[in-house]
C-alpha cells in the first residue's frame, strides 16, 4: 500500500550519526508549527480574537491624484469596529498597485481625450502580521477635473479570517460587484451632468468671447489685428476645441451601454426598486429615445435649469483645486443604494465562516426537500437570495456574466432606472431582451417538476387507494361542510380518476376513529376549504372503521380511512379550477360573493345528514359566523378568534397577491383585514438591503430558544406537553399574565409543526372564548384567564373541548394532557441538558427536527407499506406491516408512533395539495384520556 | 539586490511542458524583487501548445504585478502568503504565493505564481485549498535550499577565489519545476476527471433495488461510514474502473457540491496518479493487482484518509484528525529538517529519501481497521432502500440525512463555543456532549467531528489534541529508555 522509497526514509536513521545534531537545528522561519492549532493560546477561534479589528469591515479607499492612497469611509461607520487597525497603512498596501493599468488620456495619434471603461479587478491579499486579510474590489470613476479623467478606488472587505475569504470569494465578488456597478452608475450619470454643464459653460463663454471679438473688430479701424484681438482669437479657438473635446466625452460616456452590452458578462446596475420612484415618465422617455441612435440624443434636453459660467482662460493649478468627493463623484441616489449595497454585504457575511458555509449548504439541502419543509423550518430563509445558488448554473460564463444572468433569473428586471436627467435609458434595454430570452425555459422547467410531482403522486395515489377498500370504518367529520361531500360523492361514484394533484387532495378527505374509549377525529380543512364547493368534494362518503391496533392501550384504533369512490374527482377539478382562480387573483377574488351563498347550507348539512356528531356542541352559531366572516376576508367580528383568519398567510407564502405582512400579523392581527395584508406586502418590497425578517427570525429564533430551554428546565411535564404539539393535539397555555402566557407560547412555538412555512398554527394571545375553528386553525394557543365575566364565558368554552385539548395552566403550574411514554420528546428536551444558550438548544431541537421529518417522509413513501402486497393480504395486515415498519425499522415506541403518524399524515395532505398552496392544520381530536401533571 | 545578481536580460527562462491532456493553466512564474530594478520574472513554466494564448511578455508583465506593492511586504517571519487576482482587463486569474527568502546573500522577497485565464475560475476555486497546499510545502523546500545554496556559494568563493555565474540561484528552478508540473497535471486530470457537481444518484449504488445488490452491505456501510469518518476523504482503488467510479460517486454524494469539484473519477485506460488533497479520487490497480499510495503525499493530505478497495471489499482509515495533523506536521519538520542538514545535491534531490528527527518514528501502518461503528449511517442505509428507486425520494430522503449531519455538526460547533467561551477554556465536558447531542456512538461522534473539523478547523486538535499529544509524549519518553 506505501511505496517503498518512502519507507526507506525512516532506515536511515541510524546513519546519520551525531555529527548531525551537531549541526545547527532548522531555523523556525524554514519549519512549520508542530501545533498549528494546538499552541499556546491557539484554538479553532483564536485567529479571529487576536486581530486588532473587532469584527469584519469594509473600508473604502483611494489613490488621490493629491495625497496618494487614503482611507476614505468604513461600514459600519463605528470606530471601534476597526479598532487600532492601522487603516492609512493598509489603504497604502492594497492601493500602492494598479491593477487596472491600461491608457486613460490622450492616446497617441487621436484627436481627443479617450475615455477607456476599464473593468474592475478583484484581489484577495492579506497582512499576516497584522492579521487582517482582504477582499478588494477596485473600480473606476470619472471625474472631469482629475488627471485623466480617472479616479481610482476600492472597496475592501476585510476580516481577520483568511479562509472566509477565499470561501467566500464567489459570493464577495458578486455583491461587490453590484455595488460597484451601481456607484459607477451613478457616477456616469454624475459625469455626463458635469460634462453637460461644463459644455453650457463653454458654449456660454464662446458666445462672449465671439462677441468680444465681434466688437474689437468693429471697434477697431486700424486694419491690422491688435495683441488683444489675437488673443480673444486664440482662446475662442480653444474654447471651440474644448467644446468639440467634452462633446466627445459626452458621446463617449453615453455610448457606454452600447459598447458593453455587446460584451456577454456586462451586469448593468439594476436598482431593487426603481418602478416607486422612476414612475411612468420615466419610462415613456426611455421607450421615446431611439437606442439605436444614442449620439443624436439632444445634450441639453434633460438638463435642469442651469445658469451657465463664464469660463477662465487659466484653469486653477492642480494643488489648488479641491477633489469632488465620493458622494460628489455620483449620483446621489445611486450612492446612497451602494451604500445600502455595503451595508447589506457587511451584514450578510459578518460573523464565524461556519455560520455561513452551514447557511448555505443547509439552503441548498432545503431546497431539495421541499415537500417537508413546511413542517418545521423557516421557508423565509430559503427565498432569500442564496448567492451560492444563484451562481449555479452559471457555469461557464465569467463571473459578472453569471450575476447578471442569476440576478436576472432570481427577480423580475425592472425596466426603469430613476435616472432623472439622465438618458440612459439604453441601459434598459437588453435586459429586456435577455428575459425574453429566458422566457421560454420557465415552460419547460414547470413541465418537468409536474412531471416529476405527478409520477410521485401516481405512487402515492396508488396507495392512497390501496388503504380505502374497507367498508368497516366509520367516517366521521370534524367540521361543519362534509355532508355535502357525502352527497356528491355518491352522485358522481363512477367518474373516471384524474390525475391532477389537486384530486388527490380531496381524497385524503376526513376521517375518525372510534374505539371504546377512544374517538379520534380527524379532518382536514384546507385553506380553500371554507369555500364551500371544495367541501362538497372533499369529503368522502364512506364511513370507515378499524379496530385500534394499539396493544399496550388496549384499545381500538381506527385509523384513517380514505373514499374508496372516484367521485369526487371531477367536482374537485372544477373546485380546483376555482380555487386556482381564487388563488391567482387577488383579495377580491375571495370576497366573491359566489363563495360565500353556500355556506348556511353545507352547517346545516353536515349534521343532517351524517347522523353523527361531527364537532362538540355550539352554544349558537357564532362559529359559524365567525367562520363566515373569515370566509369572506374580513376581520372577524369578534376578538375570540384573534383577528386571524383560516387563510392568513406567512408573508413569504408563495402565491401571488396573498402575502401577508408577517409582523402584522402576530401583534396586529385583530385588526387586519386581507386587503390592509395585502397591501402591507407591497411595501415589504421595497428594496432592503439587509434582510430584515431574517434578522427578525433569528432574534425569535434565539428568544425561543431561551424560553424553551428555561420550560424544560423548569416544567418537568415538558414531554407531554411537547408531545402534544407533534402529535397534533392543540396546547392552550392559560394564564393571567399576558407576558407570561407569551413567553411559554414563544417556547412551545418551536415545536408546532407547520409553523413556520405557510399556514400560522401559533397563536400568542386570545382574550376571548374559543371555538372549535380556532383548534383548526391554532395548534398552540395562549388564552387569557380573567375574573370578570366575560373571563367565565372563556374558562366555560375552554371547559366544553377540555376532553380534545392539552392545557397548560401558566398560574398553577400544571398541566393536562395525555401521557407520553416515548423517547423522542427526551431527546428533544432533556431538562438535565448542558447546553447553556438558546441559540444552541434552538440548533439542537431544529436537527432533532430534521430527523423526526425524514422518518415521517419515509414513513410516508415507503414502497409498499400502505399497499397490500396482494389482493388477498387484508387490511389488517398492512396495518400491522405499518406498525411493525414503524416499531422495527424507525425505532419507534409508544406515542412516538404517533408523532411520526400524524406528520406522515400532514406530509401526504401536503404532497397531494397544489404545488405553493401549503397545508392548513387538521382539525383533530383526541379523545383519549388526559392526566394531570403538577410541579 | 547586490552584485552577485545576474544582468537583466529581455528573455526569461521558460520551461515547456508537455502536457496529456487540455490544460487549463496558462503559464506559472518564479519572480522576485530587484531592489534596484524592481520586479522582475526569473523562470517561466508553460504548457505546450500550438496555440499562444498569453506571450512571454504578457506573462513577464502579470508576474511583475503580481510582487508590486510587496515592498510594503508586513508579514510574520517565514510566512508564505497567498494573493489571489482576478485581473478582469487581463481575463486571468492568478494565484501568487509570496514568501520572504535568503538567495545569493540577499534577502528578497519572491513570488511564485500561477496563471489561468478568468474563464476557469469556478473550475479553479474549489482546488484552491490543494494548489496553495502543494506549492507552500515547495516553497518551504526551496526556500532551505536556497538559503544552503547561499552558504555554499560563499564557501565556493572563499576555497577557489573565483565567482561562477552559472552556479547561482539556478537549482531551485529544478525543483519547482518539480511540483509545477504535477500540479498542471494535476489540473489537466481533474479538467478531464472531475466529479460534476450535480451528481445523479441513479449512477450510485443507492439507486440499487435493494441493499447489497451492487456491493455487500456491511461493505458500504463501512465504506460511507469511514469517509464520512474521515472528512469526506476517500481513495477508491480496484481493477475495474466503472465499479470504482460507481463507488466515487456514490461517496460524492455525501460531499458538498465544490467538495465533489475537488474529487475525481477514475480513468479507465491508465490509473492516475495519487494526489494529495483531493476528496475522494478512484485509481486503477496495476496488472498486478495492486496500486501503490505515496506515503509522504498521503501524510500530506488535509485529511486523514479512508482507503477503500473495491475488489476486496476491504475499508481502511488513517487515524482521526488530530492524530493525522499532528503526524503530518512532525513528518514536514523531520523532511525540511532532513533537508537542512543534506550535505551534497544528491542528497538534496532524493525527494522522497529523507531522514527522521531523532525524535520522530512514524508509524507506517497509516490505515487502520475501522474502529468504532456508528448509528447514523446504519439506520441510513437500513431506511432509504425502503424507498422506491428512480424518483427522487432518495435524493430527498439523502438531502435530510446530511441536513441532520450538517446540523448536528454546527450545533456540536455551537455547543462546544458556548462551553469553552470561544476557546478560552478548555473543553472538559465530552460525555454531556455526547449524551445532550445524541452522539453516544463513537462513530456518530467521530462522522460529526470530521464535519465540524470541516467548518471549523482545529477543533479535533482542540478536543482531543491535549490529552493525545501528552500520549505521545509519554510514549516518546519511555522509548528512550
Amino acid at each position: 500500500m506505501i511505496s517503498a522509497p518512502d519507507v526507506v526514509a525512516f532506515t536511515r536513521e541510524e546513519e546519520l550519526g551525531d555529527e548531525l545534531y551537531r549541526e545547527p537545528p532548522l531555523p523556525e522561519e524554514y519549519s512549520v508549527p508542530l501545533f498549528p492549532f494546538a499552541g499556546h493560546g491557539a484554538n479553532p477561534w483564536a485567529k479571529v480574537a487576536s486581530s486588532k479589528f473587532s469584527r469584519d469591515f469594509i473600508l473604502i479607499s483611494e489613490f488621490s491624484e493629491q495625497v496618494g492612497p487614503q482611507p476614505l469611509l468604513t461600514i459600519p461607520d463605528d470606530a471601534k469596529v476597526p479598532g487600532s487597525f492601522d487603516l492609512n497603512y493598509f489603504s497604502l498596501r492594497i492601493m500602492s498597485v494598479d491593477y487596472q493599468a491600461s491608457f486613460v488620456g490622450h492616446p497617441p495619434g487621436c484627436a481627443y481625450p479617450k475615455l477607456n471603461f476599464v473593468e474592475d479587478s478583484k484581489v484577495v491579499l492579506g497582512d499576516s502580521k497584522e492579521g487582517a486579510f482582504a477582499y478588494v474590489h477596485h473600480l473606476t470613476l470619472y471625474d472631469l477635473e482629475a488627471r485623466g479623467f480617472v479616479r481610482p478606488f476600492c472597496m475592501a472587505y476585510i476580516s481577520a479570517d483568511e479562509h472566509k475569504i477565499m470561501q467566500q470569494f464567489q459570493e464577495l465578488s458578486a455583491e461587490f460587484s453590484k455595488a460597484s456597478e451601481c456607484l459607477k452608475t451613478g457616477n456616469r450619470k454624475a459625469f455626463a451632468s458635469e460634462l453637460e454643464k461644463k459644455l453650457k459653460d463653454l458654449d456660454y463663454t464662446r458666445t462672449v468671447l465671439h462677441n468680444e471679438t465681434e466688437i474689437q473688430k468693429k471697434a477697431n479701424d486700424k486694419g491690422y489685428y491688435t495683441t488683444q484681438a489675437i488673443e480673444k482669437a486664440n482662446e475662442l479657438a480653444s474654447v471651440e476645441k474644448s467644446i468639440i473635446e467634452h462633446q466627445d466625452l459626452l458621446k463617449q460616456i453615453r455610448s457606454y451601454p452600447y459598447r458593453k452590452l455587446k460584451e456577454s458578462d456586462f451586469h448593468p446596475y439594476e436598482p431593487e426598486c426603481t418602478l416607486d420612484q422612476a414612475g411612468a415618465g420615466s419610462e415613456q422617455d426611455l421607450a421615446a429615445s431611439d437606442p439605436a441612435e444614442p449620439g443624436e440624443m439632444h445634450l441639453y434636453s434633460r438638463l435642469p435649469s442651469y445658469t451657465p459660467k463664464l469660463i477662465k482662460a487659466k484653469p486653477a493649478k492642480c494643488f489648488d483645486k479641491k477633489l469632488k468627493t465620493l458622494e460628489e463623484l455620483c449620483d446621489i441616489y445611486f450612492f446612497t443604494q451602494t451604500l445600502d449595497q455595503l451595508h447589506h454585504i457587511e451584514r450578510t457575511f459578518r460573523g464565524d465562516v461556519c455560520y455561513l458555509l452551514t447557511n448555505q449548504i443547509s439552503r441548498a439541502l432545503l431546497k431539495q426537500q421541499n415537500i417537508t419543509n413546511f413542517l418545521f423550518e423557516d421557508v423565509s430563509f430559503l427565498d432569500e437570495k442564496a448567492p451560492e445558488n444563484r451562481d449555479r448554473g452559471c457555469q461557464g460564463l465569467s463571473q459578472d456574466a453569471a450575476d447578471r444572468k442569476c440576478s436576472e433569473e432570481s427577480s423580475t428586471p425592472k425596466v426603469v432606472i430613476s435616472l432623472g436627467s439622465y438618458k440612459s435609458s439604453v441601459e434598459c434595454v437588453p435586459i429586456k431582451m435577455e428575459q425574453d430570452m429566458d422566457d421560454p425555459q420557465e415552460p419547460a422547467m414547470t413541465e418537468s417538476i409536474t412531471f416529476e410531482h405527478q409520477e410521485n403522486l401516481d405512487y402515492l395515489d396508488a396507495d392512497l387507494k390501496g388503504s380505502i377498500s374497507s367498508g368497516e370504518s366509520i367516517e366521521v367529520l370534524g367540521t361543519e361542510k362534509s355532508a355535502s361531500g357525502l352527497m356528491k360523492s355518491e352522485s358522481q361514484a363512477s367518474l373516471p380518476i384524474s390525475p391532477s394533484p389537486q384530486v388527490g387532495r380531496s381524497k385524503v378527505g376526513s376521517r375518525r376513529t372510534v374505539s371504546e374509549d377512544s374517538i379520534e377525529v380527524l379532518s382536514t380543512c384546507p385553506s380553500e376549504s371554507l369555500i364551500p364547493e371544495d367541501f362538497k368534494a372533499s369529503y368522502p362518503s364512506a364511513i370507515n372503521e378499524e379496530p385500534y391496533v394499539d396493544d399496550e392501550e388496549g384499545g381500538l384504533r381506527f385509523n384513517p380511512r380514505l373514499n374508496p369512490d372516484n367521485t369526487d374527482e371531477q367536482e374537485d377539478v372544477s373546485n380546483q379550477e376555482n380555487l386556482a382562480q381564487i388563488d391567482s387573483a387577488c383579495c377580491i377574488g375571495k370576497e366573491s360573493p359566489n363563495f360565500l351563498e353556500p355556506l348556511p347550507e353545507l352547517g346545516q348539512k353536515q349534521c343532517d345528514e351524517d347522523g353523527v356528531v361531527r364537532i362538540p356542541p355550539q352554544p349558537y352559531r357564532q362559529a359559524e359566523q365567525g367562520l363566515h366572516s373569515s370566509f369572506v376576508g374580513s376581520p372577524p367580528c369578534d376578538s375570540a378568534s384573534g383577528g386571524l383568519l383560516p387563510h392568513e398567510l406567512d408573508s413569504r407564502y408563495p402565491t401571488a397577491g396573498r402575502e401577508v405582512s408577517r409582523t402584522s400579523l402576530d401583534e396586529c392581527s385583530d385588526s387586519t383585514s386581507y386587503i390592509s395584508s395585502a397591501a402591507s406586502t407591497c411595501s415589504d418590497r421595497t428594496p432592503s438591503p439587509a434582510h430584515p425578517v431574517c434578522l427578525a427570525n433569528e432574534r425569535h429564533k434565539k428568544k425561543a430558544g431561551q424560553n424553551a430551554l428555561r420550560f424544560i428546565r423548569q416544567y418537568p411535564f415538558a414531554h407531554p406537553a411537547i408531545y402534544s404539539l407533534l402529535s397534533g393535539r392543540t396546547l392552550v397555555v392559560l394564564g393571567e399574565d399576558e407576558a407570561i402566557v407569551k413567553k411559554l407560547v414563544t417556547a412551545l412555538s418551536i415545536f408546532v409543526p407547520n409553523c413556520g412555512a405557510y399556514a400560522k398554527p401559533v397563536k400568542h394571545w386570545v382574550t376571548s372564548p374559543l371555538h372549535v375553528v380556532d383548534f383548526q386553525k391554532w395548534k398552540l394557543i395562549g388564552l387569557q384567564r380573567t375574573v370578570s365575566p366575560a373571563g367565565v364565558n372563556v374558562l366555560h368554552a375552554l371547559s366544553r373541548y377540555s376532553r380534545y385539548v392539552s392545557i397548560l395552566d401558566a398560574d398553577s403550574k400544571t398541566l393536562r394532557c395525555p401521557m407520553y411514554k416515548g423517547t423522542l420528546v427526551a431527546r428533544l428536551a432533556d431538562h438535565r441538558t448542558q447546553i447553556k444558550r438558546g441559540s444552541t438548544y434552538y440548533m439542537h431541537v431544529q436537527s432533532v427536527l430534521t430527523q423526526l421529518c425524514s422518518k415521517a417522509f419515509l414513513y410516508t413513501f415507503c414502497h409498499h407499506l400502505h399497499l397490500p402486497i396482494n389482493e388477498r393480504e387484508s387490511e389488517e395486515s398492512v396495518v400491522n406491516r405499518r406498525m411493525n415498519f414503524l416499531k422495527l425499522h424507525l425505532g419507534l415506541a409508544n406515542e412516538d408512533i404517533k408523532i411520526v403518524q400524524y406528520l406522515a399524515e400532514l406530509l401526504k395532505l401536503q404532497y397531494i395539495q397544489e404545488p405553493g398552496q401549503g397545508v392548513n392544520p387538521l382539525l383533530r381530536f383526541d379523545y383519549v384520556p388526559s392526566f394531570l401533571y403538577k410541579i | 539586490m547586490s552584485a552577485l545578481c545576474p544582468p537583466p536580460s529581455p528573455a526569461v527562462a521558460k520551461t515547456e511542458i508537455s502536457m496529456n491532456g487540455e490544460s487549463p493553466l496558462l503559464a506559472a512564474t518564479f519572480a522576485y524583487w530587484d531592489n534596484i530594478l524592481g520586479p522582475r520574472v526569473r523562470h517561466i513554466w508553460a504548457p505546450k501548445t500550438d496555440q499562444v494564448l498569453l506571450s512571454d511578455g504578457e506573462i513577464t508583465f502579470l508576474a511583475n504585478h503580481t510582487l508590486n506593492g510587496e515592498i510594503l511586504r508586513n508579514a510574520e517571519s517565514g510566512a508564505i502568503d497567498v494573493k489571489f487576482f482576478v485581473l478582469a482587463e487581463k481575463r486571468v486569474i492568478i494565484v501568487s504565493l509570496i514568501f520572504d527568502g535568503n538567495w545569493n546573500g540577499d534577502r528578497s522577497t519572491y513570488g511564485l505564481s500561477i496563471i489561468l485565464p478568468q474563464s476557469e475560475l469556478a473550475f479553479y476555486l474549489p482546488l484552491h485549498r490543494v494548489c496553495v497546499d502543494r506549492l507552500t510545502h515547495i516553497i518551504r523546500k526551496g526556500r532551505i535550499w536556497m538559503h544552503k545554496e547561499r552558504q555554499e556559494h560563499f564557501q565556493k568563493i572563499v576555497l577557489e577565489g573565483t565567482e561562477r555565474m552559472e552556479d547561482q540561484g539556478q537549482s531551485i528552478i529544478p525543483m519547482l519545476t518539480g511540483e509545477v508540473i504535477p500540479v498542471m497535471e494535476l489540473l489537466s486530470s481533474m479538467k478531464s476527471h472531475s466529479v460534476p457537481e450535480e451528481i445523479d444518484i441513479s449512477d450510485t449504488v443507492l439507486n440499487d433495488d435493494d441493499i447489497g445488490d451492487s456491493c455487500h452491505e456491511g461493505f458500504l456501510l463501512n465504506a460511507i461510514s469511514s469517509h464520512l469518518q474521515t472528512c469526506g476523504c476517500s481513495v477508491v482503488v480496484g481493477s475495474s474502473a466503472e465499479k470504482v467510479n460507481k463507488i466515487v460517486r456514490t461517496l460524492c454524494l455525501f460531499l458538498t457540491p465544490s467538495e465533489r469539484k475537488c474529487s475525481r473519477l477514475c480513468r479507465s485506460e491508465s490509473s492516475f496518479k495519487y494526489e494529495s488533497g483531493l476528496f475522494v479520487q478512484g485509481l486503477l490497480k496495476d496488472a498486478t493487482g495492486s496500486f501503490v499510495l505515496p506515503f509522504r503525499q498521503v501524510m500530506y493530505a488535509p485529511y486523514p484518509t479512508t482507503h477503500i478497495d473495491v475488489d476486496v471489499n476491504t475499508v481502511k482509515q488513517m487515524p482521526p484528525c488530530h492524530e493525522h495533523i499532528y503526524n503530518q506536521r512532525r513528518y514536514m519538520r523531520s523532511e525540511l529538517t532532513a533537508f537542512w542538514r543534506a550535505n551534497s545535491d544528491e542528497e538534496m534531490s532524493q525527494d522522497p529519501i529523507i531522514h527522521t528527527d531523532e525524535s520522530f518514528t512514524p508509524d507506517l501502518n497509516v490505515f487502520q481497521d475501522i474502529l468504532h461503528r456508528d448509528t447514523l449511517v446504519k439506520a441510513f442505509l437500513d431506511q432509504i432502500f425502503h424507498l422506491k428507486p428512480g424518483l427522487s425520494l432518495r435524493s430527498t430522503f439523502l438531502a435530510q440525512f446530511l441536513l441532520v449531519l450538517h446540523r448536528k455538526a454546527l450545533t456540536l460547533i455551537k455547543y462546544i463555543e458556548d462551553d469553552t467561551q470561544k476557546g478560552k477554556k478548555p473543553f472538559k465536558s465530552l460525555r454531556s456532549l455526547k449524551i445532550d447531542l445524541d452522539l453516544t456512538a463513537e462513530g456518530d461522534l467521530n462522522i460529526i467531528m470530521a464535519l465540524a473539523e470541516k467548518i471549523k478547523p482545529g477543533l479535533h486538535s482542540f478536543i482531543f489534541g491535549r490529552p493525545f499529544y501528552i500520549s505521545v509524549q509519554e510514549r516518546d519518553m519511555l522509548m528512550t529508555f
